[in-house]
């Protein structure tokens, strides 16, 4: 592998070191310095033409476009100089002046750039007194509205369906300050991956119809996690107002999905506010399952599951820590679990990056960990064994399944109907309400935190099957999920060495995962 | 699946088979022939309607949107209907100090429209252009693609009447 | 003619049809072309460099440099292309127009002289769509060389049409809209030379430039280099299209360093009846606005312009007499560019257009003191920021015309209304 050659040069009086080639915005993001910009993107070809990441460079007679020129030996670069400024000041009147000024009720408003860099570096006032350009908005099909009158014509949208999405569904229309985002009519949006433009589109141009007018950003709380819709494992931000979620969107992670994630995957988090939730342990009496306490509903499940076989009937949506703990419950038996299918839409401009067939976030965890996979779910359910549903909602399946399990246990954050029998219902957390690891399909582990807080008296699934072996008289102690990923981590070698702390929140591949490389370097040079 | 028109891809015909000798003057993998092949589509068919743009689109193998974005680029190609004939007049600065805005005018009041429209027999669609490249011999009017030199406000009314007589 | 006016590029026109191959043949037609392939690409190349041609369609770059930069086939192992921009869209010019139309032999001798300098088998004219006239006429003389592969060797000509749009002339974006994509510049590095069209080591040369080859691998670069009245870094002679409030519009052929006062009231016959010139655009609509003080000091070259408050440009000289409002003149070219913006570049796409709405505002007596500030803040914000120069060239205009001409704002704004300046008869 040849030696990189390396440039020194100064930004800002700080000086930075980077390797041949590199651009001096990304150059100067080493020296904790974000250059303004709109149109360049590190997941995007360059473009260099919103001219608002211009900077000065000693000696040289023009401003250069940071975004677009690579750094040389010796350079030193003025990113806030007053030339710097006037000219980012210049780009920001400019931009605002055809804008229609609605923040109040532009969905962008509390995350948008140009509001951002208009308050930071931009003028108080508006020397623009001549009428404005008007296009009305559009419908570009899919998730996306079109609103031209914010556009800033960036391109990120067409570039991304071109060189990434490679449906070349967007372009621009018209030339000059006539110029628009257009689509072709009878054309829409629907590629499985195009959603992506609204989370590019620096400005409110671009919106989701599906988070339309839902929430203002600045109420949204965010917590990092993975997307638990397939098994590509994409990097999210789970996005909750007033302890409901309301939007998903990716979070960058060279190793898994670099920028993006799908459509499918980012729309599909309704099923993580689920209402008709078991939010009470129970335990069945004389008159049927009854609220009970959860040491009673505890101790009613292990005198249950006492020298009993267990079959575990699992959701490959649990983390690693609980199909961990659910295996230590099998006394003997097995487990086993189902995942519902769909095509697989790959986004062609990624390295292996798909919305991927198998559409839940842990199969290769629960596989790794020892469950089977099958599409019968119940099949290794032996006659008289403590039948263990977890996370399970049982759809499809009728309780005569059931009928010859010895005993059912309900572990999970619903009561399926078929497991009307239950002698026991534990209520968990869901996988927005609880922090753990999943495993993609390419054995990377990474952890996912809670989102937002379960309802009732429901727990975390790994505190619950803690609890729960502790009363069959294993030795746990656990407090955090950390701990129980200890455990896990040192009795299964491939997990082996991996922790919490070292995982991050970029995560790192099992010990025998096959090796991958990063995806896509940083913003390929347009043509 | 599309709302207007034929959804039938142009595999044959004649524009179909003119648009693949002209891919063939170009280097194998470019686009270079959109142009040419809209130019001539628009030729035989006087104007760029979504039909049209789709069957170049099937000739160039390339996608609709993508002949929409070059032709709304460039002020020959037109993406409305234009009338049988064109009439462009330049109204740059050299011609406009020569009196190029009473030859407009003189239009104007002779087709019954104004710049930008067409007339009402649908005969002649009238427009100001840029700079046509003639300013030596202003004004300049491009009568369907052809220069017409010196035009005064005065002889405009001889040309409309060669354009609205006969056919 | 007065003195030092040479035709060299336009030389036979006016007696002969040099349109047909045989009246170009009989004049001493492609004789060039034969002596430029007996010698080698690097002497042809040296040949050029030494009579110190630059480039005419208004970068003036000297032209055999240009050539040189082509890496050599042994470095790189492409295929070398050679793209002539007869996009001429400039207001005010049509020197290419007129040599496309009166001596497309002569052009094609000097594409295919450059093609075999530069090692190029390739040669793409890129015609603005609304030249219909030379396009059928350069089609009909390259029709006559069809059997003639004595003259064509090797190198294919295809002939490009655009279809409407000036920004189209800028190399980069003449590149783009060749390679069936919006005529949108590109950034530079990487240079043509290197990476051009389709990815190829590329040059291009205005058609008025290439056909200067000819007549220089005729006579000799040392013939050509002494045809200068003033800079010697000026050689050879300059076609200027001539229009606006002139007595004889039209295309002149004079030797670098004529006399612009002499050109304008001798050669072009003076203002019209009646009118005195208030102001001359000597290069197209890119360069500063000459006063008539100005105009009547300068010499006719490169230097000489930059001198007298300009640039050379094109050539396109467009004359202004008093009874033209500058303001509405200003507008005008500002229109004609905010028309034109490609509208990649914030500060060009917005600005042109911005620029536009105030100067009309003023031309029709609704502008305000501030309006001037706010012009010129606007210029600056559009020079040297952007892809290309077509922001810079909006500004322009309309930095000078304030400069030279702030009376004639200042009035419109204080409620006057403009009065064309009606001299004595003479």
């Amino acid at each position: 592998m040849a030696e990189k050659k390396m440039v020194n040069l100064t930004i800002e009086g700080r000086p930075v070191s980077v390797v041949e080639g590199t651009t001096i915005l990304e150059a100067a993001k080493t020296a904790g310095i974000l250059i303004p910009h709109y149109c360049y993107h590190p997941g995007l070809p360059i473009a260099g033409v919103c001219r608002m990441c211009l900077v000065e460079v000693e000696k040289a007679p023009k401003l250069a476009p940071s975004c677009a020129t690579t750094v040389a030996e010796g350079q030193v670069v003025r990113v806030y100089s007053d030339k710097s400024l006037d000219a980012r000041k210049g780009v920001l009147e400019m931009l605002l002046i055809n804008h229609p000024l609605d923040c109040p009720i532009c969905d962008q408003s509390g995350e948008c750039e140009l509001q951002d860099y208009t308050y930071q570096e931009g003028r108080e006032d508006s020397r623009y007194r001549e009428p404005k350009r008007f296009n009305p908005a559009e419908d570009f099909g899919g998730d996306v509205i079109y609103v031209p009158n914010r556009c800033i014509l960036c391109t990120r949208c067409v570039r991304f369906m071109d060189d990434v999405a490679h449906e070349p569904t967007l372009n621009v229309s018209e030339r000059g300050d006539r110029a628009l985002i257009g689509k072709f009519e009878g054309k829409d949006l629907t590629h499985p991956w195009a959603a992506n433009v609204v989370d590019l589109c620096p400005v409110g141009a671009l919106l989701s119809k599906d988070f339309l007018n839902k929430a203002r950003a600045w109420e949204l709380d965010r917590t990092a996690s993975i997307c638990p819709n397939c098994t590509q494992g994409c990097n999210v931000i789970m996005e909750t107002r007033e302890n409901q979620l309301v939007r998903m969107r990716p979070r960058p992670n060279e190793n898994v999905n670099a920028f993006f994630m799908c459509d499918w995957g980012r729309l599909n988090y309704r099923w993580m506010n689920e209402k008709n939730r078991v939010e009470h342990p129970m335990v069945r009496g004389k008159n049927g399952l009854a609220a009970s306490d959860w040491e009673a509903a505890i101790s009613a499940a292990a005198r249950a599951l006492n020298g009993k076989k267990v079959f575990v009937a699992a959701s490959p949506m649990l983390s690693n820590e609980s199909l961990y703990l659910l295996t230590q419950l099998m006394q003997g038996g097995s487990g086993a679990f189902r995942v519902t299918e769909g095509e697989e839409a790959p986004l062609p401009g990624v390295e292996d990056l798909a919305l991927r067939r198998e559409r839940a976030a842990n199969v290769y965890g629960a596989e790794k960990l020892g469950f089977n996979k099958t599409k019968d779910l119940l099949g290794g359910l032996g006659l008289g064994d403590v039948l263990v549903i977890a996370g399970e909602d049982l759809a499809g399946i009728d309780a005569s399944s059931v009928a010859r399990a010895g005993d059912v246990i309900v572990i999970g954050s619903i009561l399926p109907e078929a497991a009307g029998k239950a002698s026991v219902v534990l209520p968990i957390a869901n996988y927005s309400e609880e922090e753990g690891t999943v495993t993609n399909l390419r054995g990377r582990v990474q952890r996912f935190t809670q989102a937002k807080q379960a309802p009732g008296e429901t727990r975390p699934s790994w505190l619950v099957l803690g609890d729960l072996l502790g009363a069959i008289g294993k030795q746990t102690n656990f407090f955090l999920p950390s701990e129980v990923f200890a455990q896990l981590a040192s009795s299964n070698s491939s997990f082996a060495g991996l922790s919490y702390d070292s995982l991050g929140f970029k995560g790192l591949p099992l010990v025998d995962a096959p090796p991958t490389s990063p995806k896509a370097p940083i913003a390929v040079a347009a043509r | 699946m599309t709302g207007v028109g034929s959804t039938e891809p142009a595999k044959s015909g004649a524009l179909y088979d003119e648009i693949q000798a002209i891919r063939a003057l170009y280097p194998e993998d470019s686009e270079s022939a959109v142009l040419p092949a809209l130019r001539l589509a628009q030729r035989e068919h006087g104007w760029l309607s979504p039909d049209v743009l789709r069957d170049v689109a099937d000739a160039l193998e390339t996608t609709p949107a993508y002949c929409k974005s070059i032709a709304s680029f460039y002020d020959q190609l037109h993406l409305a209907p234009i009338g049988e004939h064109l009439v462009e007049v330049c109204t740059n600065v050299s011609c406009a100090v020569v009196g190029a805005q009473q030859v407009v005018e003189a239009f104007e009041s002779e087709l019954g429209c104004r710049a930008g429209e067409t007339s009402e027999d649908g005969k002649v669609t009238l427009r100001t252009v840029e700079c046509l490249g003639g300013c030596g011999w202003a004004t300049i009017v491009a009568v369907d693609h052809h220069y017409r030199t010196h035009v005064k406000a005065d002889g405009v009314p001889a040309i409309v009447e060669e354009l609205t007589s006969g056919a | 003619m007065a003195r030092d006016v040479q035709k060299i590029v336009l030389r036979g026109a006016d007696d002969h049809d040099l349109t047909k191959l045989a009246e170009y043949e009989a004049l001493g037609g492609y004789k060039a072309l034969a002596k430029a392939r007996a010698m080698t690409p690097e002497q042809v190349t040296d040949e050029l460099i030494t009579s110190e041609l630059r480039g005419r369609g208004g970068a003036f770059f000297p032209t055999g440099r240009k050539w040189s930069f082509v890496p050599p086939k042994d470095k790189l192992p492409k295929p070398h292309y050679l793209v002539v921009n007869a996009d001429e869209s400039e207001p005010g010019s049509f020197k290419d127009n007129e040599i496309m139309a009166r001596v497309p032999h002569r052009f094609i001798e000097g594409c295919l002289i450059t093609a075999h300098a530069i090692d190029s088998e390739h040669v793409f004219v890129y015609i603005r769509g609304e030249y219909s006239g030379p396009y059928e006429i350069l089609v009909g003389a390259l029709e006559e060389l069809r059997n003639r592969t004595d003259i064509r060797g090797d190198v294919t000509i295809v002939v490009h049409r655009g279809a409407g749009a000036y920004i189209c002339g800028e190399e980069t974006a003449l590149m783009e809209s060749l390679e069936g994509r919006r005529g949108n510049p590109r950034i530079k590095p990487p240079f043509p030379a290197v990476s051009g069209v389709f990815g190829m080591p590329t040059t291009i040369n205005n058609v008025e430039t290439l056909i200067a080859a000819a007549p220089i691998l005729l006579n000799g670069a040392e013939w050509y280099k002494k045809m200068s009245l003033s800079s010697p870094k000026s050689t050879g002679t300059k076609l200027y299209s001539v229009c606006g409030n002139v007595q004889r519009p039209g295309t002149y052929e004079v030797v670098m360093g004529f006399p612009f006062k002499e050109f304008l009231y001798d050669l072009c016959g003076g203002p019209l009846h009646g009118r005195k010139f208030k102001a001359v655009i000597p290069g197209g609509a890119s360069v500063p606005i000459q006063n008539m003080e100005e105009a009547e000091a300068t010499l006719m070259d490169y230097e000489g312009f930059v001198a007298g408050g300009s640039m050379l440009g094109s050539g396109g000289v467009i004359v202004i007499d008093d009874a033209q409002p500058m303001v509405t003149v200003i507008a005008r070219l500002a229109r004609f560019f905010a028309h034109e913006s490609c509208g990649q570049c914030t500060q060009c796409r917005e600005g042109t257009a911005w620029t536009t709405k105030i100067l009309e505002r003023i031309r029709d007596g609704e502008g305000t003191v501030e309006d001037l500030d706010t012009l010129l803040d606007i210029g600056e914000q559009m020079t040297g920021k952007t892809i290309c120069v077509l922001s810079d060239s909006c500004a322009v205009p309309v930095v000078s015309g304030i400069k030279k001409f702030r009376g004639e704002f200042e009035a419109l704004i204080q409620g006057k209304r403009f009065h064309p300046v009606t001299a004595a008869v003479a």
